[in-house]
Order: C-alpha cells, then structure tokens, then sequence
C-alpha cells in the first residue's frame, strides 16, 4: 500500500503555523500540514474554513501574514504563482484555470516554454502534437483545436486536470477538481493520482464528496474556522464518522449523516406537466411534477436532464411540447415570464450565471424579490428595511457564513457563495424549483442542511425538480427519479428502487432496471 | 499591522479623490486667495460643471449596465442646435418650454432606438452609439448648412443658461434637479438595482427574471435625453446654437469625471455621487490652472494624469485583496 511504503519519504511540502487576516476576519490561525512524497493528503472543513486560502498562499496567489511554507525541506517566500509553478508546484484552483477563448492545445501550452523555429517563431505543429499527446495519454478523447468555450463544464476541468497532472511537478494540489466531473472521469483522475503518487509525487486535494477522500487519500487535515483540529497520517484512520465529526463538529455530525425524513408524497395536485417536450438535446420527455414533491432527473452531462431544466425556465425555446403550469398551458419567452410564473432556477455555473461577485450578500439574495419590496407601484422605491429583514432572515436560514450581509459575495468561500444562491429564491415565494447541482462546492453539513430545507420547502406546498452530477444525491433526497439516456427519459424510479446502480445502469443503458417511460 | 495598512489603502481608495478635491481647493484659495476662493468665482466653477455634470449623470446610468455611450457628444450638439434652430424658426411667439421639451423627446427616441439596435440586433453598444453619433453629426451638419443660430433666440430660453433662480445659476438647478433624480433612480428603485445587476453579470440577471433587453432602452435613452439637455443649457449659456464640435469638448470629460467616480466612495461601481466628485474635480483643476494662468495643455496632460491615478487607487483595493 502506497501510505505503508511511503511513512518515512522525505516531505515535499510543509506548512508551518500560517496565519492569514483579511479584513473582519482570520481566515487561517497557525495551520500546519506536511505533504509527503507519494501521499495523497486531503485537506477538509466546512465551507469558509480556510481551505483555499490556504491553497492560494501555498501556491503564491495569497501572502501569508505569517508563519513559513517549505518546498522539498527549503523555506520558500513565494510573491507570485510563477514562483510556485517554478519550485514544481501545479494547480487547479476551484474555478478552474482556463482562458475559455483560447483552445485546448494552446491552454495547456500556456505558461510554459513553447517550442520554438528559428529561435523566434511557435512552431504551432509541434504545439499541437504535444497537446494530442497529452490528452491521448490521459485518456480524454477531447480535440486540441476546440475552443475550451465550447466544452462541457466536466471535459474543461478534465483539461486543467491535464494541465497540472501533466507538468513534472512534485506537488500538485487539486482545489474541488471533481465538481463537475462524472463519475468515469473521477475514476480516470484517481487512476492517475494513484500512479503519479506511486511515482513519487505528492498531492493536497480538497473535496466535499467523502466517498472520494476514502477511495483516494493516505492522509488527511481537516479545518474548522481557520485552525488545525484533526489531521491522520495513516489510511486506516480515515473513518468516516471521525472525519465527519472532526469536519462539523461532534454536536452536528449525527445531523450532517442523518438520512432526510420526510413523508414522500406524489398524491399532490400536479403543478408542472410536460408533454413531449423536445429541443436539439431533448426528444420527447414526458412527465409531471405534483405539489410536494422532490423529483430527480438523473444524467450524464448531455443526456437532456439538464437541458430540460433549461427548456422549462425559458432560457431556450423547446422546437416541440407543451408545458402546463398549474394546468394552465405556458410557453415562457424569457426567464421573467416563468420567474412570474412562481418558477425559481438555480443554474450549474455559480460564477458565470448566478452570482453578482463584486456585489454585497444582501444585494445578491434580494434580486429577485425586490418586486415585493417595494414602498408604491409608481415610484418602485425599494424598502431597505424590508430588504434588509428578508435577506437576513434566508440568510440565517440557509446558514450562510459571511461578516454580514453586506460583505461582498465575492469575498466569500465557494459554498457559502453557492448557498446565498440558493436562499435568493427563499423569498420569492417560488412554488417550483428548478434545481441543477444546488449543493456543488457545499460542504457535508450545510449539504444535510440543504436537504432538509428542500423537504421543508416540498412540505409547504412547493415542488422540486432536481438533477446532480453526483449520483449519490439521487437516493437521498428524491421521491422519484426520471434518469435520461440520449435526450430520452430511458426509465423511471420509484422509492425504494432509487439506488446509484440502478440509475448510473439506466444512464449509460446497461441494465434494464425500472420501468421504461 | 498588515491590517493597519490595508485599512489605509482601502481608506485611499475611497476618499482619496476627495480628499485631491478638497486639497486642490485649498491650495487654489492659497495661491490666489483674491480670485479662486470668492463667491463669484465657485459659483462660476459649479456653473462651468453643471453642464458636463448634467450629460455625465446620463452616462453614469449606461455605464452601471456595462453599455458604452459613444453618441453623447453628437446628442449635445444636436439638443442644442436644434432647439436654437426651431426657437428661431418659429418667429415672434414661439412655445419654448414645448419645443425644449419636443427636442428632449426626440433625443430620447433616439437613444431609445441606440438601445433597440445594440439588444435585439445584438450590435456592441461601443460601435452601434459611435455610428450613430456619425449619423447624428452628419445630420446636423447637412441640415443647418454648418451655420450657427445666432440672432433672435427667445430670452426665456436664453435664461436656461445665463440668469439665477433665488441666487443659484438655472444650469446649477437643473444640475441639481438631474443628478437627484438620477441619484434616486440608481440607489432607490427596483430599476436602479437591476441595472446593477445586469452591470454586475448579466446572465444572473436574466435568470433572476430581469428584462434586460429592454433596460437598454431605458439606459441608452436617458443617456441620450441628458446629452441633449447639457447641450441646451450649453447652448443658452452661449446665447447660439452651433452645429458642430459643441459635445466633443464634453465627451472625454464625461467619461472621465465617471470613471473617477467609480474609484470614489464605492471603489469599482459607478455611482452618480462619484460621478459628481469628479465633475468637481475636473471643473477645480480646469478653473484654478486657468486663474493661475498655467496653459490649455498644461490641462489636458493634468486631467489624463488624474485619471490614471484614479484608476491605480481603484486597482489598488482589488490588489490588496489577494
Ligand atoms: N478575498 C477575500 N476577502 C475577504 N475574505 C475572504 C476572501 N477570500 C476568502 N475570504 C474569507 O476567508 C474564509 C475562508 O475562505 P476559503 O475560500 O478559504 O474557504 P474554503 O475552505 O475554501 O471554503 P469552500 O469549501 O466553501 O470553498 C471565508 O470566511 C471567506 O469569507
Ligand atoms: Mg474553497
């Protein structure tokens, strides 16, 4: 076993006492840690604990403002991330480090030396060639030429993962590499860890998913606000129940791993129905969504679940079908038409199409709801104190973890972020909720939490359509399940046939589990 | 400490232009204590500024949604060459306050179509307003023969520009009315916020249900509306109305006064108060180094080094950060 051979190898990373204030808050109070040649070191906590930060200062993004970093036994000051890339340190940062306008070949060419004719010139045939090979070598069947705009969210993180796997770094660090992955792909990464740190390398890699830290981590430091408080050299001391407790806290680790209880209940009036809805990537789906009601729509990326969720907040038009809307037929031109309409999305990609990052958590929460905020009709003035009372109140709900609602978004942690996304729709007073990976980047507890809040929301009289590239989610949450292959719902499932076998068999058409739609 | 000297930067950042201004004023009133400091002299300062504030506030709302307005030069030639031009048109009774408002209507209408072509055609809003700004200049030019109006422009509307209500100059006034109005507009309604938003991303706008194609409409078209009234106060200021060249001189100063605005107070967001600090800053700079006798270039090359340093003290705090 990698970790029994490796105890005793030299360490290739060490972090000594690292403090780090940013304005209002310590985000790191005298963390240390040590990577060693061929560990895969997870590094966990809540969601605001540290982890990134820690991450950027390690990599030169951040400047610690205090404590010492040492690279291979020697103390390193690094300024700017080129030093970090230089003392062979890679990295994928949370949100990804791609240019989306330049294509494949030249993304994974940037930053390094290119291979040059005549001492001046790119020799762009040699460019491409090394690009082919790279991807062929990580088993990725994605063309050099295409721009990374034009990939899927889980091919451009594969494409930073190659990146950084394929520089000769000693140390690679992976910030939520598999958010966006599926879950061949996952297993195509870990394959490549686990022979890169049977080589030598070491690696830090921060997840929510568990059931990845004890398929691939030797080791592990968890942090809670800031500070060290759990760390294990060994992989037989990563126990599921000790990291959770060590991640939330011993009081609230019974809730975090607590299944959600909840009457199911599909007797409700339907609120949504769908008939043969159809588009470029959608052929014919065919369902209904009733009041109280949690119903997934599992799929590889590009099987139609996701898109279906599109179609139905008129984010595109669908080319054929019928959508009823507490049966009445709608066709939304807009997001506006079908936000009036008491429908509510939370999209895929934070950055890019939710959040409003140089804004305050107040302003961000409030955007939707502002129409209910306002003092008359004609002036359309907003009520700040009605404003401010509603976004703390879904704020508090939701458990986001900022300095206050004013902070800006940007200044928060990944999930909270993700989580004050959420909560925007909380005072809408949304009856369907369109819900694509709502707890991507959300850490163990506030995942539960969400949870919970969704049955909540369902109780009261909503209906959830939800779709997730982590398979696990489907079980835990929904009622029912609709799992789409090719753009076709290619079997539905119902409550206690909602496992992760039976939907990855219908998802890839293996099994003929369920019954065909 | 390293807490203590982002607080100071991020101090900087914030009040910095101000505290220029307020410097700027104190050393203008110290080197010629007799001229700058007076009341004749301040209001002609604020006179001077209201002008450029009036068409900058309008441009302060197409910049909160991220749209470049290239037109407002041609738009305050046009709001007051054509004003001048009907006025004088209608002979012995001519309807001014209609007729002012008929021209700001027009202009509206234009913007409003500047903001139909850049949403429903998709056209960048930096190109689509620099062609129709050429349109609008090559209009006014065929349609005045390039001839000023200079005789027979109605005194009602001449007082626009030159006489005072209660002791305050009229363009002063309507300064003050625009920018409240405005100010209330961005900071207090729904609409204000959701040109925030659509400034700020606005694919997340639109799936929060946002119209936004049609805040172009609004935002183009009141920055198209303000253009044309800064060019008719301007206008009656100068008691003519002339077919060309009348906004260019406001063009670069309005971008400039709002871009260091948006390093005043709220570092990185344009805002109207902003917006006016720095029409008060560029109105101080011009007015204090032409009663110190220093040269026109001497200005130009002043204000581009302003602006500069405006723009570092916004980098700044999003430097600090990392
Ligand atoms: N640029 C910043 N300015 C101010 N505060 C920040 C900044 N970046 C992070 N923080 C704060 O530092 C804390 C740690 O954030 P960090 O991003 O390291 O969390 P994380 O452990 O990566 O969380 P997640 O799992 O959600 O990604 C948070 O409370 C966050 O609000
Ligand atoms: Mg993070």
């Amino acid at each position: 076993m990698t970790a029994d051979s490796c105890e005793a190898a030299a360490p290739i990373l060490e972090v000594r006492g690292v403090v780090k204030d940013f304005p209002g808050q310590r985000a790191l109070d005298d963390v240390s840690l040590t990577v060693r040649a061929g560990d895969i070191h997870a590094l966990l906590g809540e969601n605001g604990a540290g982890k990134s930060t820690l991450i950027k200062i390690v990599t030169g993004v951040y400047r610690a403002d205090g404590g010492e970093i040492l690279v291979g036994g020697r103390p390193v000051q690094f300024t700017r991330p080129h030093d970090a890339q230089t003392a062979g340190i890679a990295v994928v940062h949370q949100h990804g480090n791609l240019v989306p306008n330049l294509s494949v070949q030249e993304n994974l060419a940037l930053g390094e030396a290119l291979p040059r004719r005549l001492g001046a010139f790119v020799d762009w045939p040699e460019v491409r060639r090394r690009a082919a090979d790279l991807l062929s070598r990580m088993g990725l069947s994605i063309p050099g030429g295409a721009l990374v705009s034009s990939l899927r969210p889980d091919e451009a993180a594969m494409v930073s993962i190659a990146k950084a796997i394929a520089t000769d770094a000693r140390l690679i660090i992976l910030d939520e590499p598999t958010t966006a992955l599926l879950p061949r792909e996952v297993e195509l990464l870990f394959g490549h860890m686990r022979r890169l740190a049977g080589e030598g390398h070491g690696f830090l890699y921060v997840s929510h998913r568990l059931s990845e830290i004890f398929d691939v981590a030797t080791s592990a430091t968890v942090l809670r606000d800031g500070r060290k408080v759990w760390s294990v050299g060994r992989r037989e001391d990563l126990r599921r129940e000790a990291v959770v407790a060590a991640i939330v806290g011993r009081e609230k680790s019974l809730a975090a791993e607590a299944p959600v209880s909840r009457m199911p209940r599909s007797e409700g009036p339907p609120v949504l129905e769908v008939r043969g809805l159809s588009s470029a990537r959608v052929h014919g789906a065919s369902f209904t969504l009733r009041t109280g009601e949690i119903l997934g729509l599992a799929g590889l990326p590009g099987s139609g679940a996701e898109e279906t969720l599109d179609l139905l907040f008129g984010r595109q038009a669908p080319e054929a079908g019928e959508i009823l809307v507490g049966g009445r037929s709608r066709r939304f031109a807009s997001p506006r038409e079908a936000v009036a309409a008491g429908l509510a999305l939370v999209p895929k990609d934070r950055l890019a199409e939710a959040a409003l990052g140089g804004f305050s958590v107040r302003e961000n929460v409030s955007l939707p709801s502002l129409g209910r905020l306002l003092t008359d009709p004609l002036t359309r003035f907003v009520r700040r104190g009605a404003e401010r009372e509603l976004v703390s109140g879904v704020v508090r709900r939701l458990n986001v973890r900022a300095t206050g609602i004013e902070a800006r978004m940007d200044s928060l942690s990944g999930g909270n972020q993700q989580k004050a996304v959420l909560a925007r729709w909380l005072g809408t007073g949304a009856r369907v909720y369109l819900l694509n990976s709502p707890t991507a980047a959300v850490d163990v507890g506030a995942k539960a939490e969400i949870y919970r809040l969704l049955a909540q929301l369902a109780e009261e009289g909503a209906a959830v359509l939800f779709t997730s590239t982590e398979v696990e989610e489907f079980p835990r949450l929904c009622d029912r399940v609709l799992v789409f292959r090719s753009g076709a719902i290619a079997g539905e499932l119902g409550c206690p046939d909602i496992t992760e076998a039976r939907i990855l068999g219908l998802a890839v058409g293996l099994a003929d589990s369920g019954r065909a739609a | 400490m390293a807490n203590d000297r982002f607080d100071l930067v991020n101090w900087f950042a914030r009040y910095g232009t101000i505290l220029f201004l307020l410097l700027l004023v104190a050393g203008f009133s110290w080197a010629r204590p007799d001229v700058f400091p007076t009341k004749l002299n301040l209001l002609n300062v604020l006179n001077q500024a209201s002008i450029l504030l009036i068409i900058a506030s309008g441009l302060t709302v197409c910049l909160v949604m991220g749209l470049f307005d290239l037109s407002i030069a041609a738009m305050a030639t046009l709001g007051g060459y054509v004003v001048c031009k009907l006025l004088v048109d209608q002979g012995d009774d001519p309807h001014v306050w209609l007729t002012v408002a008929g021209v700001l209507l027009l202009s509206g209408v234009v913007g409003v179509l500047n903001g139909a072509l850049v949403s429903y055609l998709g056209v960048s809003a930096f190109i689509e307003t620099l062609a129709m700004g050429s349109i609008i200049t090559g209009a006014i030019l065929g349609y005045s023969e390039s001839r000023t109006v200079l005789g027979g422009i109605p005194e009602a509307f001449l007082s626009l520009g030159q006489e005072a209500t209660l002791g305050i100059p009229n363009p002063v006034i309507v300064m003050g009315g625009v920018a409240l109005l405005l100010w209330l507009l961005l900071e207090h309604t729904q609409a204000g916020r959701n040109l925030y938003a659509i400034g700020g991303n606005s694919e997340a706008a639109r799936l929060s249900g946002i119209a936004i194609k049609r805040y172009a409409l609004v935002a183009l078209g009141i920055s198209a509306a303000c253009a044309a009234l800064g060019g008719m106060v301007a206008a009656a200021n100068l008691g003519a109305g002339r077919p060309q060249g009348v906004g260019d001189t406001y063009l670069l100063n309005a971008f400039a006064a709002v871009f260091i605005g948006a390093s005043t107070l709220r570092p990185g967001q344009f805002h109207i108060l902003g917006t006016l600090v720095g029409v008060l800053l560029i109105g101080v700079i011009s007015n204090g180094l032409s009663i110190l006798g220093v040269q026109t270039f001497w200005q130009y090359i002043v204000q581009g080094v302003l602006l500069i340093a405006a723009m570092f003290g916004a980098g700044m705090v999003t430097l600090r950060r990392r």
